[in-house]
């Protein structure tokens, strides 16, 4: 298997059947998964942020970093592996968002980037249909280009399918 | 502590004589950058490791830098404490941390981004915070873990569950009833026997617990103890520990932190750590 490694704000589709896109260690952050049953293509962005109105700079340099920015490029990448350019008939997962222990609304960043992801989500009339979000660890996932399958691994808890 | 684990400290090599004296330049709010080009210039290993970091891709010069002055100039004295310690401790940084589950260079990655995030958090402090101590501090925090990994092996599972169970409060004190100290207390002995300035071994003891930090250096630890906070959160954390710590919520006393502004220390934390991650790296390849 080739392995498709997204970091930080970075993002990637494929419907090579060969490959696994991976993202590491998701702490607030969150890991937006799409996967087009029809076209049996995949893709995920590594969203750090909710709004990029904070760095336009940032942005332009890697417009995955912010959910408001990256959702609709990832979007438009899985429409130009073919099958329906609006979005539908896609499954969305979302992994990550994990906060601190403590409640803080300051410190809540997952929290944020998620409320971010599910408003844009839901403009291009998708949802997620299994999440694995919240919490208070960190979550490394990848998927399978081949079957959409969803795995998440987390230092001293092992691994799961989602 | 337990025995073993004192003698793995005494056992520790000495950091460099010119990371000694960077670090005791830097722990100091009032030090000048030709104080730390002084100590570069006398290290012959350090000038060339300097050099190559300023000439890697990741700060895509134009012309290429040669003085030892324009380097550090360019750099900043964050970056060539960072230099200096990554190549006198890397057999510290680099390990796989075990008893965390933690990666090869996890604690090196961490510790260098919450040095970003500490920096970074020194701005929104209500009271001025010197920002070149809160980096070397953030740099050094979590030293103790590549100790106490060593006697964590097999515990991470276990130490998890206490923790969701409410047998323990966080990763501290588990570290503490396990080993009898925990990593911010074994740094402390290290960074005691390495002769670190005062206000480092202070940062080290008490990233945790800023709260209990004397008040001319409580705001100084406390930018460790967001930044440590704001690494973990980032994805940088050591392993099976992360985000397993609580926040002390006394920091709204010392710092001005809204949504939008702890968004921005992560965004540009994120940012200069990934710059300078590939430029010791790339440097690295380069043949030092």
């Amino acid at each position: 298997m080739k392995e498709l490694i997204l970091g930080v704000g970075d993002l990637g589709a494929s419907k090579d059947p060969g490959v696994v896109i991976k993202t590491f260690a998701l702490g607030s952050c969150v890991a937006v998964i799409l996967y087009n049953p029809a076209t049996r293509a995949a893709g995920m962005v590594h969203v750090a942020l909710p709004d990029s109105k904070i760095n336009p700079e940032k942005t332009r340099e890697r417009p995955g970093y912010f959910a408001d920015t990256g959702i609709p490029i990832l979007l438009r990448e899985m429409a130009g592996l073919g099958g329906r350019s609006d979005g539908r008939r896609i499954i969305v997962k979302l992994i990550g968002g994990a906060a601190i222990m403590d409640k803080n609304d300051v410190f809540n960043i997952g929290k944020r980037n998620l409320l971010a992801i599910r408003k844009l989500l839901w403009v291009h009339g998708l949802g997620a249909i299994a999440e694995d979000v919240g919490g208070n660890h960190s979550r490394t996932v990848s998927v399978k280009v081949d079957s959409g399958a969803v795995l998440v691994s987390c230092p001293g808890r092992g691994q799961w399918q989602v | 502590m337990i025995d073993s684990m004192r003698k793995a400290i005494d056992e520790v090599p000495l950091l460099s004589p010119s990371a000694s004296q960077l670090l005791q330049v830097n722990a100091d709010p009032h030090c000048e950058l030709e104080d730390v080009i002084a100590i570069v210039r006398y290290d012959a290993a350090l000038t060339a490791r300097v050099l190559k970091v300023v000439n890697s891709a990741a700060f895509g010069l134009v012309h290429p830098v040669e003085s030892v002055d324009r380097a550090v100039s360019f750099l900043g004295g964050w970056m060539v404490v960072s230099i200096a310690v990554a190549d006198s401790a890397a057999r510290l940084f680099q390990k796989p941390l075990t008893g965390y589950e933690g990666e090869r260079e996890s604690l090196w990655r961490h510790d260098l981004f919450a040095a970003f995030a500490a920096r970074e958090m020194a701005r929104h402090g209500r009271t001025p915070v010197p920002a070149q101590t809160a980096f070397t501090a953030g740099l050094l925090h979590d030293i103790g873990k590549a100790i106490v990994s060593d006697f964590l092996r097999g515990t991470s599972g276990r130490v998890l569950n206490d923790i969701s169970e409410g047998k323990m409060s966080d990763y501290l004190a588990a570290e503490r009833q396990l080993l009898g100290a925990h990593h911010a207390e074994v740094g402390f002995e290290l960074a005691r026997s390495w002769g670190f300035p005062e206000v480092l071994q202070q940062a080290i003891l008490l990233h945790h617990q800023p709260e209990l930090a004397d008040a001319e250096i409580r705001p100084l630890v406390y930018a460790v103890h967001l930044g440590d906070i704001v690494a973990m959160m980032g994805g940088c954390g050591t392993g099976s520990d992360s985000m397993q710590h609580h926040l002390a919520t006394g920091y709204a006393d010392c710092f001005d932190l809204c949504p939008q502004a702890l968004e921005q220390v992560m965004l540009v934390a994120q940012m200069e750590f990934t710059k300078a991650e590939a430029s010791l790296a790339s440097a690295k390849e380069a043949g030092s």
